[in-house]
């Protein structure tokens, strides 16, 4: 088993603004750090431990693949990292804030510098394109500016002529790009995706992700990905491995593919 | 501007948005409906009496109501109007008697209101219309919004009251209450001697010794409270002296009998009360489904980073549009059923500002109980439950 080695980091001050900080300000190259993480369900005698002494560290610029079995853990460990679930145990800096201990209200703060993206992609069936989008730009005050930021990010992810359509007039891969666009539109450091491609066909999923890595690089933010598709694991700088509430491994793909051999990968997937 | 998600969300299924309109209209209906037809009661016991054209009324002490047939000496009306400031004293008389309906020959009960034609006591156009032909003997005015049972109610008609001839020479608009029977009769004082003066032994003899009402005209300007107090003191304890208008007035007076002394407050209460729980149940019913068909979507904007308030905002503003845009198809359909019940019973249904203003912030509560109860369950909606949908 293989965990990243424990560096100190300087603090950021306390949720940064999503447009504030450069990619150059100082302490800002580790998104995410996870110390002694360990997690349960349920209470009393009903007490089930799900996560196990995690630790961990994201960079920026990096996009992090978590894989797994079901029922390992990744998706509470996403939630965590998310802040959308509370703890008590450990050590659980996101974008330089300490989430542990953290009330509710403190974590809705923290979640608003996060971008989430879901397997489904919950779009408002009533709100065009540029609606939902708009609905994230909104959270920062921004209201001016809303409908020119909505439209520079849906023509970014190749929507532009798609603007005023509602959800129901767009495929599959069209719903999945505004929300990506809903989740990176207020320029997050942190991007926390949960099977982004499993609802779409091959082609739009590798053109999600291929999307999802350009913009990465272009913000300079971190991404996070649950995913079972093995057809997009390329895209990954570093492959976690989550077995049984444990970090099994954090290698690259390379050594991914050759530590797993699991008989439905093909290695002419991982070519870059 | 911030997207009105709202009302994006609510108009999004059109038949769906018609369909809740709908059911927002129904409930208003039926609370417009139970307050009408209370107000209706009420309204109706006392649209006789404002019409009397005076400003103090002299009755019998006992007359608790006017369905009490109990008469005054009619001298204490000259008594009264020997006082400073009283211009007129008109004696007015009312006794039911039976009415042949011509066509079926079916007698019903009405009520005759009697004066003397002189008197300017009903000042209504129709009325002044026939004071000369009023004089005639065997004649009386009907009214045309008494009920169908009396067979038509037009001039000309030729039937028989209290099993004498009567022809009727004239109509006027007034409508039915409780004491009226099915309807009013209006003629003079020497008429209604003709018909109750002697209606035999079970009946109850009337002469000008006695009056039911007496209608004191005041000159311009005179202070009304100070003369009743002045002639409480020095006219006999036999008789009440009230203002016609006022919260201690005659028409007050009558309405709060009816108010507190019949179960009609009540029963209506309760219907609207009902209404008011229908509309509640099928508002929550609306919003719920709004939330339960969103659910993933209000998650997302939870984990995005909108708190709890937003959510509580988006299903009461829901709530609140219901209710204005439910409401005005609602009322609409009311003024329509007034109008029409009014035909039908005789009935006053009268919308006022202050009613409609009252029924439409039951309305209002109404919609907002239930985008309370409904947002309940959004406010429970976790965040991290959309991760693995």
């Amino acid at each position: 088993m293989s965990t990243v080695p424990v560096q100190p980091v300087s603090p950021l001050p306390p949720s940064p603004g999503p447009d504030s900080p450069g990619p150059d300000s100082p302490g800002t190259e580790v998104s995410v750090q996870v110390q002694a993480l360990d997690y349960f369900f349920g209470q009393g005698d009903l007490q089930k431990q799900v996560l196990f002494d995690i630790n961990l560290e994201l960079h920026r610029g990096q996009i992090v693949i978590m894989t797994g079995p079901s029922g390992s853990g990744k998706t509470t460990l996403l939630t965590l990292i998310g802040a959308l679930r509370s703890t008590t145990a450990g050590s659980l800096r996101v974008l330089g804030q300490e989430l542990v201990g953290l009330g509710n209200r403190q974590l809705v703060e923290v979640r608003r510098n996060i971008g989430f993206i879901f397997q489904a992609h919950n779009l408002f069936e009533s709100l065009t394109a540029a609606q939902n989008v708009e609905m994230a730009v909104e959270l920062t005050g921004h209201l001016r500016q809303k409908r020119q930021q909505a439209t520079a990010i849906l023509e970014k992810v190749g929507l532009g002529d798609r603007v005023d359509y509602k959800p129901a007039a767009l495929s599959g891969g069209q719903k999945q790009r505004v929300a990506i666009a809903r989740a990176l539109v207020n320029q997050p450091q942190l991007i926390l995706a949960d099977e982004p491609t499993a609802a779409l066909d091959k082609q739009s999923g590798r053109d999600v992700v291929t999307l999802m890595q350009q913009l990465a690089q272009e913000q300079d933010c971190c991404i996070l990905m649950v995913t079972h598709d093995n057809r997009i694991l390329d895209v990954a700088d570093r492959i976690i491995n989550l077995v049984d509430g444990r970090l099994e491994s954090d290698t690259n793909p390379q050594q991914f593919v050759e530590t797993h051999t699991v008989k439905s990968l093909d290695r002419n997937m991982f070519v870059m | 501007m911030p997207t009105p998600l709202a009302l994006l969300n609510l108009i999004h299924d059109r038949k769906k948005f018609l369909t809740s309109l709908a059911g927002v209209s129904f409930a208003v209906l039926l609370m417009f409906l139970f307050t009408g037809f209370q107000n209706a009661l009420y309204d109706s016991q006392t649209q006789l009496l404002e019409q009397l054209n005076g400003d103090i009324v002299i009755i019998n002490r006992l007359k608790e109501n006017m369905f009490v047939p109990r008469a005054f000496a009619r001298r204490r009306l000259y008594q009264a109007q020997s006082f400073d400031g009283v211009e007129g004293a008109y004696a007015i008389y009312t006794s039911d008697a039976r009415w042949k309906n011509p066509d079926t020959k079916e007698a019903r009960p009405v009520r005759v209101i009697a004066y003397n034609p002189a008197d300017p006591v009903l000042p209504m156009p129709e009325v002044l219309a026939h004071q000369r032909q009023l004089t005639l003997p065997n004649t009386a005015l009907i009214d045309s919004r008494a009920r169908a049972e009396l067979g038509p109610r037009e001039a000309g008609v030729v039937t028989e009251l209290a099993n004498r001839q009567i022809r009727i020479i004239g109509t006027f608009a007034l409508g039915t209450d409780f004491a009226a029977g099915n309807g009013n009769l209006i003629m003079s004082d020497q008429n209604f001697l003709r018909y109750f003066a002697d209606r035999g032994p079970e009946e109850d003899e009337r002469s000008f010794a006695t009056a039911d009402i007496g209608l004191l005209k005041l000159v311009p300007g005179t202070d009304v409270d100070r003369l009743v107090q002045t002639l409480r003191q020095n006219l006999p304890q036999d008789v009440l002296v009230l203002p016609k208008d006022g919260p201690e007035g005659f028409i007050r007076r009558e309405r709060t009998y009816w108010e507190e002394n019949t179960n009609i407050g009540f029963v209506f209460s309760l219907l609207t009360a009902m209404g008011f729980v229908v509309g509640i149940i099928l508002v929550y019913q609306i919003l719920y489904t709004d939330i339960a068909d969103h659910w993933s979507e209000y998650a997302t904007l939870k984990a995005m980073g909108y708190g709890n308030g937003f959510l509580f905002g988006v299903v009461i503003q829901e709530a609140i549009i219901l209710s204005v845009l439910g409401f005005i198809p609602g009322f609409l359909i009311s003024a329509l059923f007034y109008n029409l019940v009014a035909g039908v019973t005789g009935l006053l249904f009268v919308m006022t500002l202050e009613r409609v203003v009252n029924l439409y912030i039951t309305t209002f509560m109404m919609c907002l109980i239930s985008g309370t109860i409904a947002v309940r369950k959004v406010q429970r909606t976790d965040p991290a439950e959309v991760f693995g949908l």
